[in-house]
């Protein structure tokens, strides 16, 4: 595939704090990718310097193989779609979409099949003559993408866009966007905080943490080999245990030895052991590899998710079995359930749910970048 | 709305517009009272439409507005958004400090503290004239500014700052974004400070009566010139038109902006022309007004003559006068073949006129003060000699009123009109027996019925002659008297008067005042049915003369000297003296059976019948200049006086 | 060609600034420094602290009610008094105003435009001309009393009183009340007002714990606004106080009118720092006031 733009070691700074640090990557045509990342991460800053917000203090931005650096936004071949969208508000559905041709001085009539062209595409073909202060989230949601596609730009970064709407609805919107996007064949460069949103519709996750990339790849990539463990945590449920490797495809963790899919470590060097919740198989006492007693159950609907306690180190462990609070229970672990990763900065920080609420986690939720 | 907020929003709009309403009454009323309703008559709007120079003030003051409101809004939009982008906290903190100076700043300082650079800078380069509309324009965009910054710049806190970045992503450059998208969010704090400019503007005369010169009277100006004479009731026809234009044209905007709103609600228009259509049409009338203002000054350039006078001091042509100004410019223009036009602006007090000259702010080739003022000016190099080969007329000025002691040797000065100060009281209220001298104004029985003159010199004068003092003395102890006497008189007198008295004792209000002789007659014109004004002369009184003379800072002395001796002809001596009321000191006027005739019988006695020569009298009762030292000592003599 | 975009945000900055802040420079700064430089010099531009002492320390004889005579500081007296006008004028302003503005922003869309168009309204007209009139609703033989005096009620004195002065200061500055609060208010979001009333507050509670402080940066600029042209005006006491107040506004232009312009900068100075360390003060607690402090 073709790169499009390509980040060149971009560092950048503000009012001496330290935003983003060597950031390198690629970006290709055609492809959905997805800047993820907890807030202050440094990814929207990521992309308004692609889009032209920003410059960087140091690196470079190519497009097309071009320094892109000074151009300023508007004669950039890039258009975006902004967290709270941004429409105009003094002007109605029909003159936002389009804004950008009018600037271009395209001729009336092709203004007028252009618009209704790309508001039919967004669904709201009805909707021309409408104030936008008068239309739901949705609906104001769409005609940023109207606006934002109506020049056919090669890339269309977007900023959070779903980040206002409701979870039906955001569902709904997923679909829709990587539909578009398959359709109109334009590079998407797609910032959330949302993890679920980033694997259901990337081709291409770029996690970042702290201004550095923590891992780029697909998101079975991402989701099966974290390379870290900031990058297991934030992606899906993970337990992370301390760990040591004893040799190829053998390793040590919670007083027991396990067989598992990864070589080429150190012998008897510590590790972190990723194990995620729903790989765990839950066994009566005496058969578990390992045991532990359950100290939290709570109903998910599809299935428990369980707090169990083994050797003072908090797992949890999704499982469609009924188990009670303080019933001792066994575990035992296949080989493809375990992911070894190399110890890093982020080692010892996550995945341990002796804190875990689940509440407290919905309300900590992070709402957006800024 | 609630009833009782409905109640209370009709009693404070009655506050609100209670003077305006009698404004609106008395502006159909036939006789010169702003007191005493005579008939209905639609003549001051006649008035109004013919008297030039109110109208030129109207036109002025709205030139002034709207360019005022132009330079402010634009100056002050830009200003906004500079200091909204700021990123530098201290910067932003002194820009708004500042900013906020000329709110604080008592209109009178800001006043008086740009009339002291204009006339610095105006020194520095020599000019003749440092105050003119530029510096008027300058003052008034000044005090504009702060209201329209504070306006814009919430809005463009509030604006979402991606809108900006959004129009630039969509293929505008920086500004482009600002016109497009930036400027419509925040369109309604700029129009809501280019109102307020414009109405601070149209109400400002404190800051205009420092900063303005001798090119452009603004209407406050004009109006405020008025009171040694009255305030004329066509300046009430004038607030009731503009009260209904502006009443009118708020009440279309609003009606109009109310249809675009259903329109938009309902019919969904494409919107999209209109702000930028606004702007166009604002940026574009910004041009026009600078331009239209250019070229009107370029255009009158080429032969200007500079006229100070007393306000309501010259025939203007209302009430189907003469109108001297307008008469000799085309006069002029026939003789000589050349345009001219004539400044024609006017000064409440001779000292009001002497700050303006002494300053060296403006200048003036023709200027109208009295007597002491003269003999100070004289003293103080400020005067020009005249050339009496340009003033042949000054022939029929008669030998009374030539060597006076302000101008012994008749060298700069042409005598225009002169007065006596005389008692007026009202016969229905006051014994007969009790008139005849000052006594009157000191007499308790008519306590609170007394007017005492609200200028320190003629004031002092009174308490003088009655008690037979020096009026001219360089003693202080003599003043010292005066004042005692004037403290004395303090818990009788009802009101300090100047133009005040005419509404005061047509009305009633009061019953005894002293005022200058042929004043008299105006107010017998208009006093109300149970009013029965007489007027008498005491034994000493003060005689005074007001003459032509041409100032030091005068540009075209010859062009002057015309005027002057026009002035002079029989037609305006005649007109002038009949529209002041004033005794004449040119025999083409007094002397001339027509004038004689439309005075009457009991004006000529009392204008011209005192017994004794002019000369006689003048020289023992007239005012002289003093000595500085006496004057400011008079000054806070009648300071003391005033704060009790 | 690092920063370039930073450095191009700075550079609109400045360059809309720019005019502003050399005519600020020019036409509001250097005016004051003249002030000061008159104030401090005699009429020979020589340093004196004469002008200034003189405001201080001349005196005059005020003559009491009781008849009795006592030696006081001029100018001192003469800026009290106009205070205590300005005052009093700004007190009825605000007590006669703050509810007007209420009652503007509670109402529809339209109606709150109408009414403060018709609020504008008598600013257009001269305020010369506006003072003038009032004479004839004020004094003895004027509208007012034969208003009441057809309801029976004894005429009432008023021109040449307090009273008169302070009724043309509060008309001729109440829109400046009104305007400021009304667009504070205005902008108020109701759901604040409801969140009170949920949280246990009554209709007055709302008003004192709620309204009223989130209105005070309009209360301020009103009360600035009314102040500040109350405190030094000069027409207004001339025509409705019968000549017979004189406040500071007279003496400075009384100066000025006298030629004593270095003593007319002396007065305008003091008054100047007086008030702008007031209005500072005030600026100040009201931030601490309203935000708590930072």
């Amino acid at each position: 595939m073709k790169k499009i733009i390509e980040l060149k070691n971009i560092s950048k700074a503000f009012d001496g704090e330290q935003v983003l640090t060597n950031i390198s990557l690629d970006i290709h045509d055609n492809e959905f990718i997805t800047l993820l990342g907890p807030s202050g991460c440094g990814k929207t800053t990521l992309l308004r310097m692609i889009g032209g917000f920003e410059n960087p203090d140091e690196g470079d931005i190519l497009f097309l193989g071009e320094r892109l650096n000074d151009t300023p936004p508007h004669k950039r071949n890039i258009n975006t779609v902004f967290q709270k969208y941004a429409l105009f508000p003094h002007l109605n559905v029909f003159e936002n979409v389009a804004f950008a041709l009018r600037e271009r001085k395209v001729p009336k009539d092709e203004i007028k099949e252009k618009v209704t062209e790309m508001l039919n595409l967004v669904m709201l073909g009805s909707f021309a003559n409408r104030s936008v202060t008068s239309l739901s989230g949705g609906q104001q949601q769409r005609v940023a993408i109207a606006r934002a596609l109506i020049s056919h730009p090669k890339v269309l970064l977007l900023d959070e866009p779903l980040g206002a709407l409701d979870l039906k609805l955001r569902k709904d919107m997923q679909q829709e966007l990587k539909k578009i996007q398959q359709s109109t064949g334009i590079t998407f460069v797609f910032v959330t905080h949302d993890q679920e949103e980033a694997l259901s519709m990337s081709d291409t996750i770029v996690v970042l943490n702290e201004g550095r990339i923590q891992q780029i790849g697909t998101p079975a990539d991402i989701y099966n080999e974290p390379q870290n463990a900031f990058v297991a945590d934030f992606i899906g449920e993970s337990n992370i245990i301390d760990g040591i490797m004893l040799e190829n495809y053998k390793v040590k963790f919670s007083g027991h030895t396990f067989d598992c899919l990864d070589k080429g470590f150190a012998h008897g060097e510590p590790v972190d052991v990723v194990v995620r919740p729903e790989d765990v198989d839950i066994v009566p006492v005496e058969k578990g590899e390992i045991k532990g007693t359950v100290t939290q159950v709570t109903f998910m609907g599809v299935h428990n998710e369980i707090i169990v306690d083994i050797g003072g180190f908090k797992w949890m462990i999704q499982t469609t079995d009924s188990v009670n609070v303080g019933e001792n229970i066994g575990i035992t672990l296949e080989p493809d359930a375990i992911h070894i990763m190399k110890k890093s900065e982020y080692s010892g920080m996550y995945g341990d749910y002796s804190s875990y609420s689940n509440e407290l986690d919905e309300l900590s939720d992070p709402g957006g970048d800024e | 709305m609630k009833m009782s907020s409905k109640i209370y929003t009709g009693l404070i709009m009655a506050f609100l517009f209670a003077p305006i309403a009698i404004l609106l009454l008395f502006s159909f009323n036939d006789a010169k009272s702003l007191s005493v309703f005579s008939s209905f008559s639609l003549k001051w709007y006649k008035e109004l439409l013919n008297d030039r120079n109110t109208l030129e003030a109207v036109k002025n003051t709205l030139i002034l507005a709207l360019s005022a409101t132009a330079v402010s809004t634009v100056m002050g939009t830009a200003a906004a958004f500079g200091i909204h982008k700021i990123r530098k906290r201290w910067y932003r903190t002194v820009l708004n400090s500042v900013t906020n100076i000329p709110m604080i700043n008592p209109d009178i300082i800001t006043g008086i503290s740009m009339m002291l650079v204009f006339v610095f800078v105006g020194r520095l380069f020599g000019a003749a004239t440092s105050l003119n509309f530029w510096t008027l324009l300058i003052a008034h965009v000044t005090f504009c500014l702060p209201y329209v910054i504070f306006q814009v710049l919430p809005k463009l806190a509030q604006m979402d700052s991606s809108l900006t970045e959004a129009a630039q992503d969509l293929g505008c450059t920086p500004l482009r974004a600002f016109f497009k998208v930036t400027l419509p969010e925040i369109m309604p704090g700029i129009i809501t400070g280019a109102i307020m400019a414009f109405t601070l503007s149209l109400d400002d005369f404190v800051i205009s009566y420092f900063t303005s010169g001798n090119d452009f009277q603004t209407l406050p100006i004009r109006i405020y010139g008025m009171t040694k004479k009255t305030v004329t009731p066509k300046m009430y026809a004038l607030a009731t038109i503009i009260f209904f234009v502006t009443l009118t044209l708020l009440l279309v905007n609003n009606f109009v902006d109310n249809d675009d709103n259903r329109k938009l609600r309902n019919k969904n228009k494409n919107t999209n022309r209109k702000p930028a259509g606004a702007i166009m049409a604002g940026a574009l009338a910004v041009v026009v007004i600078v331009a239209g203002v250019v070229i009107g000054f370029n255009k009158q350039k080429p032969l200007v003559l500079n006229v100070y006078n007393w306000g309501e001091y010259i025939s203007d042509g209302s009430e189907d006068t003469f109108d001297t100004v307008r008469e000799f410019e085309k006069w002029y223009e026939k003789e000589y073949g050349r345009k001219v036009t004539v400044n024609y602006t006017t000064f409440a007090s001779n000292e009001d006129m002497y700050s303006k000259i002494s300053s060296g702010a403006v200048s003036y080739d023709v200027i109208i003060p009295s007597d002491y003022m003269i003999a100070r000016m004289k003293n103080e190099n400020l005067l020009l000699p005249l050339d009496f080969k340009n003033i042949p007329n000054y022939k029929y000025i008669d030998n009374e009123f030539r060597g006076l002691y302000y101008d012994p040797e008749n060298q700069y000065t042409v005598p225009y009109a002169y007065g006596i100060i005389g008692v007026i009281y009202n016969a229905n209220e006051v014994d007969k027996a009790d008139a005849g001298d000052w006594d009157l104004l000191w007499n308790e029985k008519y306590k609170n019925k007394i007017l005492q003159f609200n200028n320190s010199r003629d004031a002092f004068g009174m308490a003088m002659y009655k008690l037979g003092l020096d009026v001219n003395s360089e003693d202080k102890k003599v003043w010292d008297k005066a004042h005692k006497e004037l403290m004395k008189q303090r818990p009788l007198v009802y009101s300090l008067v100047m133009d005040e008295i005419y509404n005061m004792m047509e009305s009633g209000e009061a019953a005894i005042g002293a005022y200058y002789a042929g004043d008299y007659f105006t107010m017998v014109d208009a006093q109300a049915e149970d009013v029965d004004l007489e007027f008498y002369y005491p034994e000493r009184t003060n005689y005074y003369i007001d003459a032509m003379c041409v100032p030091t800072c005068c540009e075209n002395k010859e062009l002057a000297e015309i005027f002057i001796n026009y002035m002079l002809s029989e037609e305006p001596a005649i007109a002038n003296a009949e529209y002041t009321y004033y005794a004449s000191p040119n025999k083409l006027v007094y002397e001339n059976e027509g004038y004689i005739e439309e005075m009457g019988e009991k004006a000529m006695n009392i204008l011209y019948g005192k017994s004794g020569g002019f000369a006689e009298n003048y020289n023992k009762n007239a005012y002289h200049n003093l000595k500085p030292e006496t004057l400011d000592y008079i000054n806070t003599l009648w300071e003391t006086f005033k704060i009790n | 060609m690092r920063k370039t975009l930073q450095k191009q945000h700075s550079r609109t900055a400045g360059l809309a600034l720019a005019p502003y802040s050399v005519w600020s420079l020019l036409f509001i700064l250097v005016p004051l420094v003249f002030v000061a430089y008159y104030a401090f010099t005699d009429e020979n531009f020589r340093f004196t602290t004469e002008n200034i002492t003189r405001f201080f320390t001349a005196t005059s004889d005020l003559k009491g009610d009781d008849g009795t005579v006592r030696e006081v500081h001029t100018y001192i007296v003469i800026f009290m008094r106009s205070l205590k006008l300005a005052a009093i004028s700004t007190v009825i302003c605000l007590l006669l105003g703050y509810p007007m503005a209420y009652i503007i922003a509670r109402a529809k869309a339209r109606t709150q435009k109408t009414l403060v168009t018709l609020i504008m309204i008598p600013m257009w007209m001269n305020f010369l001309i506006r003072t003038y009139a009032w004479m004839t609703i004020l004094q003895d033989t004027g509208i007012l009393n034969s208003i009441t005096g057809v309801f029976g009620i004894k005429p009432l004195h008023i021109i040449g009183t307090e009273t008169a002065v302070i009724i043309g200061m509060v008309y001729d500055y109440f829109p400046y009340m009104i305007l400021p609060i009304y667009s504070i208010m205005a902008k108020m979001d109701l759901k604040l007002l409801e969140a009170a009333r949920d949280l246990g507050c009554n209709g007055f509670g709302v008003l004192r714990r709620v309204i009223f402080p989130l209105s005070l940066p309009g209360v301020i600029s009103g009360i600035t606004m009314v102040l500040i042209p109350s405190i030094s005006t000069f027409y207004i006491s001339q025509k409705l106080g019968n000549g017979k107040f004189f406040l500071i506004g007279d003496a400075i232009e009384g100066q000025y009118i006298a030629n004593n312009l270095h003593f007319a900068a002396a007065i305008a100075f003091i008054l100047m720092v007086i008030l702008l360390v007031a209005m500072g003060l005030v600026k100040y607690i009201t931030a601490k006031l309203v935000y708590g402090g930072e």
